[in-house]
């Protein structure tokens, strides 16, 4: 994508709430964007590196919590403290990566799906510090403002702007990747672990660090679900089938490209709200065939496809 | 003083021992030979030396420094570059990007580990095939590109794990003479091989291991007359 048509998109991604000022179109687009910042950091490790995670509820779980208890307990701005949370994700990820990278392949992917249950057991037992099954809740969130003009907190316009800025920060970091040495050495490790040490690259090393990159950004979205929601609790922001909802918007959209979690969140939201009016869960039947439609037939995803077809050539790694 | 000294080397598959108190030197310069029947342990004696298993025992010493236990990396960090005997590249990868990825461990800028690699995939004849996937090309050339790759790390030392095995014999003169301009280039080289007829030719002295024991170790010539080696190979006449 060239410069300008991203610069352009940027423009018109930030001129929405003016363009629709659709409170409901607006609380879509919230999801759309925190979705898009789901899927693009788990695409920093699945996508590039081949590392496919089924626990990164794990990270955005912490974050939300992190968040919730820093403002309820000290009185921690929730944007400082989505930070911190996000931190406090990567920080988290650091023994699990250590741990977990031990295993390849499927054997990795089943042990992250363990850690995250049992990150999820963790916190809803320790009462003390997280209110267990009961939950955090946020009443009202701190005025911020200059003179008499404060964020309206009732409106979806600031989380929107908010929610923007992380997704971009996101997709920013996946484009940054993609042209650097770290990201040219998860690509061979996607490729070929062996061949990969054998070439000199610290195949562990460099798995755990894109691990605590990709769980910040989970974390940051953890507490983004807080600050916007304002009420956490363990099957909210733990719950296994946004691990896997994460996977879909990767592998979907399209695996190790900067546009792919946009196109892939899109794709989960509409679903989701077309199919949750008829039946509870009948959104996720649709997934699993469709993710399976894409693994088949579109292994580079709709993005990955249709950058081949407009540029009539084999993708650049890139 | 020796480039690399092997020296008791031993390595056990729960009860199987596939290499037992395995000792050798490689001299600074020479292309050495290691030979074998098959499952002599030829493979796991490179897996050993350059970390890809953990021995059960003996000493692994480059330069007068233990490289044993060191992780796969580490070993390609201290001057152990290897080739597989079943070739490994970066399939989808491009051909270039195969070896610019080895070259970044000594040039972390781009542009150079570029000019490096398209350097070095010139000097094996791969400069036609720069922008193609890994996964198109044959064979021969996968197995030149991988000697590419390693030699992009800059090694003292060169591992090369079957690198005729499958070629036709004009792709077999290709490599060997190919191995000699690496040594020539300054790097030492241990090669594996089953090829005997090339083996014999370009080795300057050659290594037998027989069920993970070295039964012999000397000049090609003296080696192909071994009356204990020819046994290894065709076994024992009955009398």
């Amino acid at each position: 994508m060239t410069r300008a048509a991203a610069a352009l998109a940027v423009l018109v991604l930030l001129a929405l709430p003016w363009l629709v000022p659709n409170q409901f179109f607006l609380h879509l687009c919230v999801t759309v964007l925190m979705w898009t910042l789901l899927g693009a950091a788990w695409n920093l490790l699945g996508g590039f590196a081949g590392q496919v995670s089924f626990g990164h509820a794990a990270f955005f779980g912490v974050g939300a919590y992190i968040t919730m208890l820093l403002y309820l307990q000290l009185g921690v701005a929730p944007w400082y403290g989505m930070l911190v949370g996000g931190l406090g994700g990567a920080l988290v990820s650091l023994p699990i990566g250590l741990i977990c990278f031990r295993l390849r392949g499927p054997y990795f992917s089943l042990s992250t799906l363990a850690v995250a249950e049992i990150v999820r057991l963790i916190v809803l037992n320790w009462e003390q510090v997280t209110n267990g099954p009961v939950g955090l809740l946020i009443t009202t969130l701190p005025r911020v403002g200059v003179g008499p003009r404060a964020v309206d907190w009732e409106s979806k316009t600031p989380f929107f702007y908010i929610v923007a800025v992380l997704a971009l920060a996101a997709m920013l970091a996946t484009y940054g990747l993609s042209r650097s040495r770290l990201g040219a050495y998860l690509l061979a490790i996607r490729e070929d672990e062996d061949a990969a040490e054998a070439v000199g690259i610290d195949t562990v090393r460099t798995k755990v660090l894109t691990l605590a990159l990709s769980s910040f950004f989970t974390g940051l979205a953890g507490g983004f679900y807080g600050l916007y929601f304002r009420y956490v609790d363990p099957d909210a922001v733990f719950p296994i089938t946004l691990s896997v909802e994460m996977v879909f918007i990767a592998v979907v959209g399209g695996l190790a490209t900067v546009v792919g979690p946009v196109i892939g969140a899109i794709f989960l939201v509409t679903t989701a709200e077309l199919f949750r009016e008829r039946f509870q869960a009948g959104h996720l039947i649709f997934y699993g065939l469709f993710m399976m439609v894409a693994i088949r037939y579109l292994p580079e995803g709709i993005w990955g496809g249709a950058r081949r077809l407009i540029s009539h050539g084999p993708a650049r790694s890139r | 003083m020796a480039l690399l000294e092997v020296a008791e080397l031993t390595k056990d598959f729960g009860g199987l021992r596939a290499v037992s108190k395995l000792s050798f030197v490689v001299e600074p310069g020479e292309i050495l030979g290691l030979i074998g029947p098959n499952g002599a342990g030829k493979t796991t004696v490179f897996n050993l030396i350059t970390g890809f298993h953990r021995a059960t025992g003996g000493r692994v010493i480059l330069d007068g420094a233990s490289v044993l236990g060191l992780k796969p990396h580490a070993v390609t960090r201290r001057g152990i570059a290897r080739t597989f005997q079943f070739v490994k590249p970066f399939p989808k990868l491009s051909v270039r990007e195969n070896v610019t990825l080895a070259a970044f461990m000594r040039l972390p800028a781009r542009r150079n580990a570029e000019a490096e690699a398209e350097r070095l995939l010139a000097r094996v004849g791969l400069a036609a095939k720069l922008d193609g996937p890994a996964s198109d090309l044959t064979l021969a050339e996968q197995k030149r590109l991988e000697m590419a790759r390693a030699l992009a790390t800059r090694p003292r030392l060169l591992l090369l794990d079957e690198p005729m095995g499958g070629l036709n014999p004009r792709e077999v003169d290709e490599a060997s003479r190919l191995v000699r301009e690496i040594r020539d280039g300054g790097v030492t080289v241990v090669l594996v091989e089953h090829v005997m007829k090339a083996i014999m030719r370009i080795s300057d002295r050659v290594v037998v291991i027989h069920h993970g024991e070295k039964i012999g170790d000397g000049p090609p010539d003296r080696i192909a007359r071994d009356p204990g080696v020819v046994a290894a190979y065709l076994g024992r006449r009955e009398s």
